[in-house]
């Protein structure tokens, strides 16, 4: 959790919204800790709406050092059935975004939810 | 239900007449609609039914199946269960370059389509994406000299009233672990085959009940029930293009790494 202190946006939620099914991926999801969910806040800078998963990518300033966050979500065609669209987010859209976080403290992670900023909606789990 | 079987009886005697009785097939009403799109019940356990702890998930550390491997498969499938836990049994389909073959095409995410005819039976996976064919045109299984193992292998089948019976021979099977059943480390070996029955159990419901043997690794057959669940009318089925935008390479001892946007991994470690 070293890394997620340094930046001071993220707030550790707890294991609160474990119980939810994760994303199925293509892949091992064994890079990610799902015992944890962190929340941050950020700019989108793109959203990567393609196989085999989308990629929500966030910039975060934590006091004037700015990161860009990778994360990941399900297939385009899985969430377009669950209400998402290509144009959900945009660039500049402010959020505040869950996920599980990657175990090595990269700037990276396993989408869970989002709120935006503009208006209060949210997607994907949030609680 | 008497009328399927009735009919079944007599597509069963066309197709034994050989193949110039298949146009009559093709006329048959028995065929069933299997039309719409379909989503696998539960998640990507391949045998839910003995899954230890009952709500573990494949790929989770420590969740395991019993098939009834014998001493050298079990030891086999510890072995993957232990990989599991320390993060490196890749999914082979990770690199987005090969099927996940048969049976595991009968347990993927997304969804499905089954398209029924005259000749032939599809089994559209659209995570893959895969196909599986099923030949119902009377023709056998190919002689040994004419097969070599693939993912999917061969399937023929017959209709036995609304049920599709189908066989399924010359599989690839697992050498290193290239081709998986499920992420809890299941495999197969070279020598599986199976027999599936599918029917449609009710207006929502298509059921799979598949029955495995394997010489090499199994003690005795082993039978899995697989169900898929019909969607909302109008539901879609798009195209699934594995590599389009794959940002999980895998490492050369088996991690999956995640690349950031710029294609070079965000892991700390890559080995």
């Amino acid at each position: 959790m070293t890394a997620f202190r340094i930046v001071t946006a993220a707030v550790v939620i707890g294991t609160a919204l474990l119980a939810s099914a994760p994303v199925v991926a293509h892949h091992s999801a064994a890079m990610f800790d799902d015992t944890k969910v962190v929340e941050l806040t950020g700019t989108v800078k793109e959203l990567q709406w393609a196989n085999p998963h989308i990629w929500l990518q966030v910039i975060v300033d934590d006091k004037g050092k700015k990161t860009e966050w990778s994360l990941e979500g399900g297939s385009p065609n899985s969430l377009s059935r669950q209400g998402w669209r290509a144009t959900t987010f945009k660039a500049g859209d402010v959020v505040t975004v869950r996920f599980n976080p990657m175990k090595d403290g990269s700037p990276g992670g396993n989408f869970v939810g989002a709120k935006f900023a503009s208006d209060g909606r949210t997607i994907g789990r949030w609680q | 239900m008497i009328r399927f079987a009735v009919a079944g009886i007599a597509v069963l005697w066309l197709v034994s007449q050989g193949p110039g009785i298949a146009v009559a097939q093709a006329q048959s009403p028995a065929l069933p609609d299997w039309g719409g799109i379909w989503a696998m019940q539960g998640n990507t356990v391949f045998d839910r039914a003995t899954v230890q702890p009952p709500t573990g998930r494949a790929g989770e550390p420590g969740v395991r199946e019993f098939p009834p491997y014998n001493d050298e498969w079990e030891a086999k499938y510890r072995r993957n269960i232990e990989l599991v836990k320390q993060g490196r049994f890749p999914d082979p389909v990770s690199t987005c370059g090969t099927l996940h073959g048969f049976p595991r095409i009968m347990n993927v995410p997304d969804v499905y389509e089954f398209a029924v005819t005259s000749n032939a039976t599809y089994i559209i996976a659209e995570n893959g994406p895969n196909v599986l064919r099923i030949y119902t045109d009377g023709r056998k299984h190919p002689s040994a000299d004419e097969l070599w193992p693939t993912y999917n292998g061969a399937s023929v089948g017959r209709w036995e009233g609304d049920t599709l019976v189908f066989t399924t021979i010359s599989l690839k099977g697992s050498k290193d672990e290239d081709v998986i059943v499920d992420r809890t480390g299941l495999v197969l070996s070279d020598a599986s085959r199976a027999t599936t029955r599918m029917r449609k159990v009710d207006d929502k419901t298509i059921e799979a009940q598949i029955t495995i043997e394997d010489p090499k690794a199994l003690k005795a057959p082993w039978s899995v029930t697989k169900r898929y669940v019909r969607q909302a009318p109008g539901t879609w089925a798009w195209d699934y293009a594995c590599a389009e935008n794959n940002r999980n390479p895998i490492s050369g001892t088996g991690r999956t790494l995640t690349l950031g946007p710029d294609g070079k991994p965000l892991d700390k470690v890559v080995d």
